[in-house]
């Protein structure tokens, strides 16, 4: 398994950090290689500018300033993102990291006369987990539509592997949460931790990926998490 | 880090009386379409005797990114507005607010997303009232979103359309229900000429009437 962790908070001590390790810490147990993009550690700048704009369909050129990124990309199998939903959905920063990265030829290519619909690159990625923590409860989270949970979960999704495996655990009104169910929280997404990582067994017939890339981990389809 | 905000414009002492529109544009290409979009918005607005604050995020060169020392202090309403003071003024100027953006990656360009997090704070567009949040954009009294997407309705709709859910949920939520105009062209990378045109010609004539 090879894992790209992004993550996102502006404080070092914040209860995301501490989400962070829980995950390095169960990729670690299972001898997973792992690479973090800190996007606030590494001031990354998250507004598309004129000139990205005028390079964005220029598959040549389109990736020359975030070359490191998109070389982590290519290379991971799994994309595990740690941030805290701010008015209910990504942080700026991330978003940009969205806008800036996911360009045509990396992520997706975009529609021509021979293929009139956007095809999508992100195949070798084979899981996508999520984890992040919120001000507003469940149910005013749901009631919004979770945008931020749902650019992720759908919108990223599409890009990748068909049988890209889902994993979403979300801290609710974090504003009174109490050492216990920051804890909680945390045993929580070593569970899903571990479900990622863990070896599963496929139903009878079912082939492995279509994309004939090996990997020792036998997801079944994506299960709601 | 996020201090020096420039583009400080004229007139940003608290009016609530009058049309006042705070227009937010968010592209970096002045030859784009939302570019168009945002024109024919400011001028439809002029004619229908708003006075128009013109926000373009881009050109103003505002920085999105929630600093630690913000994030810090994001709960002090003595001093949260502080790095953002001029932009709070001019949302609280408004009694109308009006979104003029692309959706790219199924959200908000990242420096509208910013204009939310370091903007609306609470204190501004919200407040915490025993831990709940109450709305507190009651001066806005009109809502008017004009964006285009990449993807299909459809392929939008399966994603659960993120900025509209949040747009007509979350942020009418905080304008108590404010009456919205959503006005939305999908599919635009393989939009034609005339329909391109056409959704220009809806976006002036409902915005005249706005």
């Amino acid at each position: 398994m090879k894992a790209l962790i992004v993550y996102c908070h502006p404080s070092e001590g914040s209860f995301n950090h501490a989400v962070l390790e829980t995950v390095k810490t169960e990729l670690n147990a299972v001898g997973a290689e792992h690479r973090t993009i800190d996007l606030y550690g590494e001031n990354f700048q998250p507004v598309l500018t004129l000139e990205d704009w005028t390079e964005y369909e220029d598959t040549n050129c389109n990736t020359a300033r975030i070359t490191g990124h998109v070389d982590l990309l290519t290379w991971c199998d799994s994309l595990i993102f740690v941030y805290p939903t701010w008015w209910f959905g990504l942080p700026a920063i991330l978003k940009g990291w969205l806008d800036r990265v996911l360009v045509p030829g990396v992520a997706f290519s975009m529609p021509t006369k021979e293929c009139p619909r956007i095809s999508h690159n992100f195949l070798h990625i084979k899981n996508l987990a999520v984890f992040t923590t919120c001000g507003a409860s469940f149910w005013f989270t749901k009631f919004v539509g979770s945008p931020g949970k749902r650019m992720l979960m759908r919108g990223l999704r599409s890009c990748l592997n068909r049988r890209a495996r889902m994993i979403f655990a979300a801290h609710y009104q974090m504003d009174s949460s109490t050492p216990e169910t920051r804890a909680k929280h945390l045993t929580r997404v070593s569970q899903k931790m571990r479900r990622l990582t863990g070896k599963r067994t496929l139903p009878p017939g079912r082939p492995a990926f279509a994309d004939g890339v090996s990997d020792t981990i036998n997801d079944t389809m994506g299960e709601p998490a | 880090m996020g201090e020096a905000l420039n583009g400080e414009p004229a007139g940003t002492e608290i009016n609530r009386t009058g049309k006042r529109a705070l227009l937010i544009f968010a592209h970096p290409v002045p030859e784009s379409f939302s570019a168009a979009l945002h024109d024919a918005t400011r001028e439809a607005l002029g004619k229908g005797g708003w006075h128009v604050d013109d926000c373009d995020l881009n050109a103003e060169g505002f920085d999105p990114i929630l600093s630690t020392q913000e994030r810090r202090g994001y709960h002090d309403l003595e001093t949260n507005t502080q790095p953002v003071k001029c932009y709070v003024d001019r949302l609280r100027a408004a009694n109308a607010l009006v979104f003029v953006y692309p959706v790219w990656n199924f959200g908000y360009p990242a420096i509208l997303k910013g204009f939310f997090d370091r903007v609306f704070l609470p204190g501004v567009s919200f407040k915490l009232v025993n831990g709940k949040v109450a709305p507190n954009l009651n001066h806005i009294k009109k809502m008017a979103v004009v964006t285009t997407y990449g993807g299909t309705r459809l392929s939008a709709t399966l994603a659960g359309d993120p900025p509209r859910a949040h747009m007509t949920r979350s942020v009418r939520y905080i304008t108590r229900g404010a009456p919205m105009e959503y006005l939305a062209l999908y599919d635009m990378n393989r939009a034609s000429d005339q329909k391109r045109a056409s959704f220009l010609h809806t976006v002036t004539q409902t915005m005249e009437r706005f």
